[in-house]
């Protein structure tokens, strides 16, 4: 039986993993246009030179040996003949494969303003491919505009800011980490990032660019007029999933592949998982998707259950956060607000249970809070003290020693 | 038959004794060390504080403060003073007994043994007088007058019997104490809840408190004991399970007050007690000495040869004693009784009763003593005795140890009967440290315990290493009967001592461990010192001389060893006393403290290091004297 | 694999395990005397909650069949060592994002204080052959070890 997985980031890589935990014997092949494994999580800390491309693994340096997987890198799937059970690659070779698995993730958006997508010093900040690109123009740069205010924009910032650089941070929103973050716990990190030489352009579009005649961009003008003078602009606006390989083939795709809950596409033993699956973006749920993956790749049926994606930390300057849910509040719903020297905390409760959760500051043991919300567990009798709920509320065990919940 | 009760006993530095309570049948002390094995980290640290409805209170890193805001260091520093408070209350309670014993003795007229000491004191105190008795009633007067001061009078014996220049310092220092019995009760109220915070503050009060426990507990008590009891003379006598013969009724006596039982004593040996004894089957009464008193006893054993069959063991080794059934009543009036006695006297029908209600056992018979009434209670004592002799003696299996111990411990020494011993001067010993030929001289004190290495472990093998570095080592309390029962207080030890201190030895005949008896007898080390400091016009923490309380037990021995502190001298702690938590009480303890009175703490478990930081010490003392 | 079993209803809330556990992983060296209880960095890889109802829970990390605290990992600091089944902790990995602290279904980790870089988390005292520090201390054998096999 011979595995083959197109993509090396989370799921690739969790899937590869699996499959040999599963089978000993099967041939797996991983593909992948990637040159190094690299956490994608971790490029901010590439720019700021935190780390390099062997510390940004989030492997051992001898997984594919001590795993017997085969690795070729470097190499793009261009197509798939499911018909003939191979996948082509760029340079126009073939592997066959009896199980396939794609997790190619995917692109960063870079939207048509001015000519952001044909200049040279525009980048998204996905690939580690990008961040090789972007470092040596952001080590020159001064001033460097950063277009979205999202986890990656704000990661990119950080990073250039502990390089000393003048960064301008232009959002469309009124406020920053608009998706995670509320305008209070936005505001505790603005307020860090402006002590830190940061500029924040907020409910701004950029709508025109200046480009050299270099094909670099001088300036973005945004809607409001004001010019940004800038030596390198990053672009985080989002991603599309990396669907280019199934094009053309059967497998069933609109903007991302289609898939069922075992993770399979609408081709018998071809599957995909992370990004490209749609169905969440986010790292612990695609190395649950390249498992389930895997799991019915080796004709284990296992369901992919895990569908709850609204959830996020981060962590600059030492303010940690967490954020579940969506943060919005609906009419009828209880909005919960604690400030204190510990930090700041949201809690948005829909029918006595718990919407979203927004921890700012000490999030020391706050992981029951993903169990309770995506379990929509009755806390009506716990709104008293609904920031500090611990696993002793709803304490279990079982005769293997394992905690279980009991509500 | 004789089972075992569990194999997993704590070490002994007494082999023989070790193996002895590993083989018994029921539970004791030595046992329960392994089902206490585990400690509480809050405790040891002493950051624990129970003074409020609030708590316990606990120290961690995300909780640095009390509920009312007490730090670690204000938590420390208030049970550290409350210890200090109840330890110094108990030698007070001791003192305080013997001074009324005294003056009652002398206002009945009755026998006063020790006239030397009599006279030493009433010249001491400012006394002349020519009746002895008269002499010996203002004696004890000027001590009650003392304790019963209040807190802000200050005390007047302080200045009499402490040596001069360190008094200079105290007041110095403002460490001046007052009344006795006021300065327990303004300890006790100090470190009550929500009143001091200051850990520097109620640190200095212990200063205080171990100055009027010493004056008074530590060295008054032995001298006022010395007048009614007999000043010690050196002896060798027999010590360990051996001491019992199971051929008389042997009374075990635990406690600290001697003077309690100088008419039982007498008439344990008149012709009545006798007849009544071999009525009973007995050739007559014997008391088995154990714990301090027992100690005392010893001490002044060559005053009471026919009724005091030599001193058995310490505190941990009283279980042990009387699983051998030889023992037929538990005589207690103060502390070191362990509550552990209780089963294994209720086992083997022996007859527990206590002279004083502040030690009272549960199951024991309270008789409190009287003074107006010691002869009544006397002959109730010993008619119960004999009943319980009666009833036990056949029914209950004996187990003796006839082998344990050894039959020549030098005993009796104590300031008087060294001096004597050396020519009446101290010359001899003082030539002997300036030619080097001994090194210095370490007081190994306290008590005994069974954690630090196990029951005496430590204080054996820290007493060996210092030997072995030429250091005489001078004992009181129960350290002494750990010490005593592992034979290095015979002549014999004196070939386990290093090559210079062997030859003193050997050539005085004498060991390299001297035994001045009970903890009362710090006071006896204390004059010692004094008196060869004066000879040498020194301080006393000039003198090459270090204390270690190695296996210390209880707030009394943390009493004593603010004394020691006051005092200006090192101290080694085998144990912290539950005062680590806090980095204020640490660095005074065993940093400050140099600069303050020249005293300092140190903590340490190991014996060969432990041994080497005082060696250290008595040699950097040695070259500040350039000897 | 061996787990730390838990019998809350033994639980005094001494916290003794804890106070063994800052032990067992403080930086400097010493006894449990000299173990600074104030210091930050001697945080306890485990704790104990007081419920509601008065009972003490004690939170260990129960080393996980399926440990979601891997799976958050997006840098590899967290894996589980396929021989003990323990979930191991490298901390020069770890990227701080503390997606674990979140996903950890039962609240035991946390960032650690003193730098919030990288995660509190037991170890299972791996490098002591006399095993966890924390079962050694417990007086009420509250928790103990217990193989669970696979």
């Amino acid at each position: 039986m011979k595995h083959v997985i197109i993509g090396a980031g989370a799921a690739g890589i969790q899937a590869a993993k699996t499959i040999r935990s599963l089978m000993k014997d099967a041939e797996i092949l991983v593909i992948s246009t990637d040159t190094h494994v690299h956490s994608r999580c971790m490029l901010h800390k590439y720019l700021s030179h935190e780390r390099d491309e062997k510390t940004l693994s989030f492997i051992p340096e001898d997984f594919f040996e001590t795993n017997h997987i085969s690795w070729i890198k470097d190499k793009t799937v261009t197509s798939i003949d499911t018909e003939a059970s191979v996948v082509i690659l760029q340079d126009g070779s073939q592997e066959s494969y009896d199980r396939l698995l794609i997790a190619t993730g995917a692109h960063s958006f870079i939207p048509p303003v001015g000519q952001f997508r044909e200049a040279n010093n525009v980048f998204g900040l996905r690939d580690l491919s990008d961040a090789q690109a972007i470092r040596p123009l952001a080590d020159k740069a001064e001033n460097i505009l950063v277009v979205g205010s999202g986890l990656v924009g704000m990661d990119a910032a950080y990073a250039f800011l502990e390089q000393g650089k003048a960064v301008t941070v232009v959002e469309m929103a009124e406020r920053i980490l608009p998706l995670q973050l509320d305008e209070a716990a936005g505001d505790a990190y603005r307020e860090k990032f402006e002590g830190h030489g940061c500029r924040f352009l907020l409910g701004k579009k950029a709508s025109e660019t200046v480009m050299n005649t270099d094909g670099a961009i001088e300036a973005v003008i945004l809607d409001d007029g004001t010019r940004i003078d800038c030596d390198l602009v990053i672009v985080a606006a989002g991603v599309r999933p990396a669907i280019e390989c199934v094009q053309g083939s059967s497998i069933k795709s609109e903007r991302f592949i289609e898939v069922n809950s075992h993770m399979e596409t609408s081709c018998p033993h071809v599957y995909a998982a992370g990004d490209v699956a749609g169905l969440s973006g986010i790292w612990p749920n695609a190395m649950k998707q390249g498992e389930t993956a895997a799991y019915n790749m080796c004709g284990i049926e296992k369901d992919y259950t895990d569908l709850y994606a609204m959830k996020n930390t981060m962590n600059f300057y030492g303010i940690t956060t967490l954020s579940l849910g969506r943060g919005v509040a609906e009419k009828g719903d209880e909005v919960i607000i604690h400030q204190d020297s510990k930090g700041y905390r949201r809690a948005i409760l829909r029918d006595g249970k718990l919407d979203s959760i927004l921890i700012q500051g000490e999030i020391d043991y706050s992981g029951v809070y993903q169990y309770v919300i995506k379990n929509k567990i009755d806390v009506s009798s716990m709104k008293d003290k609904i920031f500090a709920l611990s696993f002793s509320d709803f304490y279990g065990i079982d005769e293997k020693g394992k905690y279980q919940y009991q509500y | 038959m004789n089972q075992c009760y569990g194999c997993n006993t704590c070490k002994s530095a007494d082999k023989p004794l070790e193996d002895f309570i590993r083989s018994l049948p029921m539970e004791t002390s030595h046992h329960r060390v392994d089902t206490q094995k585990t400690k509480c980290g809050f405790g040891l640290q002493g950051v624990c504080c129970r003074l409020c409805s609030n708590g316990p209170c606990r120290i961690t890193p995300s909780s640095p403060r009390g509920i009312c805001g007490a730090n670690a260091d204000t938590i420390v520093t208030r049970n550290f003073l409350r210890s200090v408070a109840a330890g110094s209350g108990c030698y007070i309670h001791i003192v305080e007994n013997t001074a009324l014993n005294l003056k009652k003795t002398a206002q009945t007229k009755g026998e006063l043994k020790g006239m030397e000491s009599l006279n030493h004191l009433a010249e001491l105190f400012g006394i002349e007088e020519e009746d002895n008795y008269v002499k010996a009633e203002k004696i004890a007067d000027a001590v009650l007058a003392d304790l019963y001061k209040p807190e802000y009078v200050q005390a007047e014996l302080v200045e009499k019997i402490a040596y001069a220049p360190r008094v200079k310092r105290w007041k110095e220092l403002g460490i001046m104490p007052g009344g006795a019995k006021s300065e327990v009760f303004k300890g006790v109220v100090k470190c009550s809840t929500n009143l001091n915070s200051d850990p520097v503050d109620m640190l200095t009060d212990c200063l205080k408190l171990g100055i009027s426990t010493g004056i008074y507990g530590l060295t008054l008590t032995n001298l006022l004991n010395d007048v009614l009891l007999g000043q010690p003379e050196l002896r060798p006598a027999p010590v360990g399970l051996r001491v019992i013969d199971p051929d008389y009724i042997n009374i075990m006596i635990t406690g600290h007050q001697h003077t309690i039982f100088v008419d039982l004593q007498e008439k344990l040996v008149a012709p009545e007690a006798v007849k009544k004894a071999q009525a009973a089957g007995a050739k007559g009464f014997k008391l088995v000495g154990c714990t301090c008193v027992g100690q005392d006893l010893q001490l002044r054993g060559s005053h009471y040869q026919e009724v005091f069959d030599g001193h058995a063991g310490n505190n941990y080794t009283s279980e042990a004693i009387l699983a051998t059934g030889g023992i037929d009543a538990v005589l207690s009036e103060f502390n070191c009784t362990l509550p552990g006695i209780e089963p294994i006297c209720d086992e083997l029908k022996i007859k527990q009763i206590c002279l004083d209600d502040v030690a009272k056992k549960a199951n024991a018979e309270l008789l409190p003593y009287k003074f107006e009434e010691r002869e009544a209670q006397t002959e109730v004592i010993i008619d119960k005795i004999i009943e319980a002799y009666k009833e036990r003696r056949g029914n209950v299996p004996m187990n003796l140890l006839p082998e344990h111990g050894n039959s020549n411990t030098l005993t009796g020494v104590s300031e008087g009967s060294l001096k004597s011993f050396l020519g009446g001067s101290w010359k001899p010993l003082i030539d002997l440290i300036v030619s080097g030929d001994i090194k210095g001289i370490a007081g190994v004190v306290g008590c005994s315990n069974l954690t630090a290495g196990g029951h005496d472990v430590l204080t054996v093998e820290l007493t060996k290493e210092l030997i072995a570095r030429d250091i005489i080592v001078l004992t009181a309390g129960c350290s002494s009967g750990g010490i005593e029962n592992c034979g290095l207080m015979t002549p014999e030890a004196a070939k386990l001592a290093g090559p210079k201190l062997r030859a003193v030895c050997e050539k005085l005949g004498i060991p390299p461990v001297l035994n001045f008896g009970p903890c009362l007898a710090i006071g006896r080390l204390e004059i010692v010192a004094t008196e060869i400091a004066a000879e040498l016009g020194v301080d006393l923490p000039q003198l090459p001389l270090v204390l270690s309380a190695a296996q210390w037990l209880e707030e009394q021995a943390i009493a004593d060893g603010c004394f020691g502190l006051s005092l200006g001298l090192p101290l080694h702690l085998g144990l912290p006393p539950f005062m680590t938590g806090s980095p204020v009480a640490v660095k005074v303890l065993t940093e400050d403290m140099k600069e303050l009175t020249g005293g300092q703490v140190i903590i340490n478990s190991d014996a060969k290091a432990s041994a080497d930081i005082l060696e250290n010490i008595i040699e950097e003392k040695r070259s500040a004297l350039h000897i | 694999m061996k787990r730390i079993f838990i019998d809350a209803a033994k639980c005094d809330g001494c916290k003794n395990c804890t106070v063994a556990c800052m032990q067992a992983h403080r930086a400097d060296k010493g006894n449990v005397y000299s173990l600074n209880l104030t210091d930050i960095l001697n945080e306890s890889r485990n704790h104990i909650v007081c419920s509601s109802d008065g009972s003490y829970k004690p939170i260990f990390c129960r080393h996980c069949d399926q440990p979601e605290c891997v799976m958050s990992c997006m840098s590899g600091a967290l894996t589980k060592d396929p021989e003990t089944g323990h979930v191991l902790y490298d901390e020069n990995k770890c990227g701080s994002c503390f997606m674990c602290v979140m996903n950890c279904p039962y609240g035991v980790l946390k960032p650690d204080t003193a730098t919030h870089t990288k995660v509190i988390k037991c170890d299972f005292c791996a490098e002591d052959p006399e095993g966890p520090a924390c079962v050694r201390a417990c007086p009420k054998k509250a928790i103990y070890i217990e193989e669970v096999g696979e």
